[in-house]
């Protein structure tokens, strides 16, 4: 059996005094699409922001349990944030372009880490990154064109192409389509379906449908608890635990 | 607990209750089937099979609504099953619809043949058939497993009372060779009271679906 790529033990997790997550036990798997999803504030985006260390800089937080990242605790002190990021890379609910060229925001993160050793293989890398996800066709006459005149669904495919120029392992995504119009939404997770064979993804998204489409598992949070955690067809057909049940259906939410 | 899907609530309430009708009708045809066929009333007969096209219709507007549902609600997990549960349901009731106009059709066939003596044991499986379909029906609105699956283990009774008939019907052929062709038209008669009790046994196949979600074939 595949080792997961996160394995989540005990973990606990404190915004001060509130405990925001308890105990969660959970594995992500390599090459799967993982759903989280449950009402707002139970806990999913949270929980999605503990995997690369985003809530570290939430004065008060503080984290209990263990996340280990291919057998490795990443919140050891050897483990540091910027490296965790780049194996974890994350789309944000708004799309968040820089105010700069589509190409200056691709080659960012290259840039930053040295990845590539010249303007030649940044090129490669900067073309690789657009055609993932899915926007090179529509832009590549218009590289150095402002990124903030894409449209939001360009936008957010851009964000994603980002991250996976720095050729990520994980793809963190916090309801990645909520800003973004049906047609965009689409294509969006058909983009998620095609990035799988190579990254794992971890979603959180308050459309239910998104999650029975895009996902291979799928976990319910509920007062910052993981109530239930199976695969996505089992979830939405037959779910085991009656939260699960009654949040599915909207008789409570 | 207070729903937070009144309207969601509604629908699915009037789906059970048009299914409750429709399972009504199919119960009304088994009977006047039955009825027309020891009458030998062959107008009674007609009746059945000239109203088998409004039972059928009521299949079409039932799966309609469920469509709408699907549609327009998504429903998911308990609801979700619930509603494809009502669509196999539908169609197991317009099938035993059939059958009954199937022994409608006997009787008009079977006019001009001397009768035979009405067999007990027919009559048997069309009373512990339409038992069964009334039981089910209660099963199904309750969302009652436990109740489903004891009527699916009585399909076996009914089995055996068709098994004895054929038996009977073959000796009365080997014994009497006129009255083959009666005897073929109440063997048929006795196979589609079988496949009714069949069609019961679906019925209660799609509660344990609806109840828990695991589609599993019943004891026959």
């Amino acid at each position: 059996m595949e080792q997961p790529v996160f394995d989540i033990v005990n973990l606990d997790f404190y915004y001060g005094q509130m405990h925001a997550l308890k105990k969660i036990n959970m594995q992500i798997m390599p090459r799967q699409v993982t759903a989280l999803i449950g009402p707002s504030g139970c806990g999913k985006s949270t929980f999605l922001r503990c995997l690369n260390r985003m809530n570290d800089t939430i004065q008060g937080a503080h984290v209990e349990g263990k996340i280990l990242l291919a057998g490795k605790d990443i919140y050891s002190l050897s483990m540091h944030p910027t490296q965790l990021r780049q194996k974890v890379g994350m789309v944000f609910q708004k799309p968040n372009p820089f105010p700069q060229s589509i190409y200056d925001n691709v080659a960012f993160g290259p840039r930053v880490l040295g990845l590539t050793q010249d303007k030649a293989s940044l090129d490669v890398l900067i073309e690789k990154s657009l055609r993932q996800a899915a926007l090179w066709e529509e832009v590549k006459d218009s590289l150095h064109q402002n990124a903030l005149e894409l449209s939001l669904g360009e936008q957010q495919r851009l964000c994603l192409a980002r991250v996976l120029a720095v050729e990520p392992e994980v793809i963190l995504m916090d309801e990645p389509a909520s800003a973004l119009d049906p047609i965009a939404t689409l294509r969006l997770e058909e983009l998620i379906a095609e990035l799988k064979v190579a990254y794992t993804i971890v979603i959180v998204t308050h459309n239910m449908q998104q999650a029975a489409r895009v996902s291979d598992w799928t976990g319910l949070f509920w007062l910052g608890e993981l109530i239930e955690f199976s695969d996505t067809k089992a979830m939405f057909t037959r779910p085991q635990k009656k939260i699960s049940e009654d949040y599915l259906t909207g008789k409570m939410g | 607990m207070h729903s937070l899907r009144p309207n969601f609530d509604r629908d699915l309430n009037t789906l059970f209750d048009q299914l409750l009708a429709m399972s009504s009708l199919v119960d009304q045809a088994l009977e006047r089937s039955i009825n027309s066929l020891t009458e030998r009333d062959t107008a009674a007969a007609g009746g059945v099979i000239a109203d088998d096209t409004h039972i059928n219709e009521m299949r079409y507007q039932i799966e309609e609504n469920c469509l709408k549902m699907i549609a327009t609600q998504q429903p998911m997990a308990g609801d979700l099953r619930a509603i494809i549960a009502v669509m196999h349901a539908v169609m197991e009731l317009e099938r035993m619809a059939d059958h009954a106009a199937g022994i409608a059709k006997i009787v008009i066939r079977s006019g001009e043949e001397p009768p035979l003596k009405p067999m007990k044991k027919l009559m048997r499986m069309s009373e512990l058939s339409r038992q069964m379909l009334k039981e089910v029906m209660q099963a199904f609105v309750k969302r009652d497993e436990a109740g489903a699956r004891q009527i699916a283990a009585q399909d076996a009774v009914v089995d055996r009372l068709n098994k004895q008939t054929v038996e009977r019907l073959i000796d009365v052929m080997t014994k009497h060779p006129r009255a083959v062709p009666s005897a073929t038209y109440m063997m048929w008669v006795s196979h589609n009271l079988e496949r009714i009790a069949d069609r019961v046994t679906n019925l209660a196949e799609q509660v344990v679906f609806m109840t828990t979600g695991d589609y599993r074939e019943l004891d026959r």
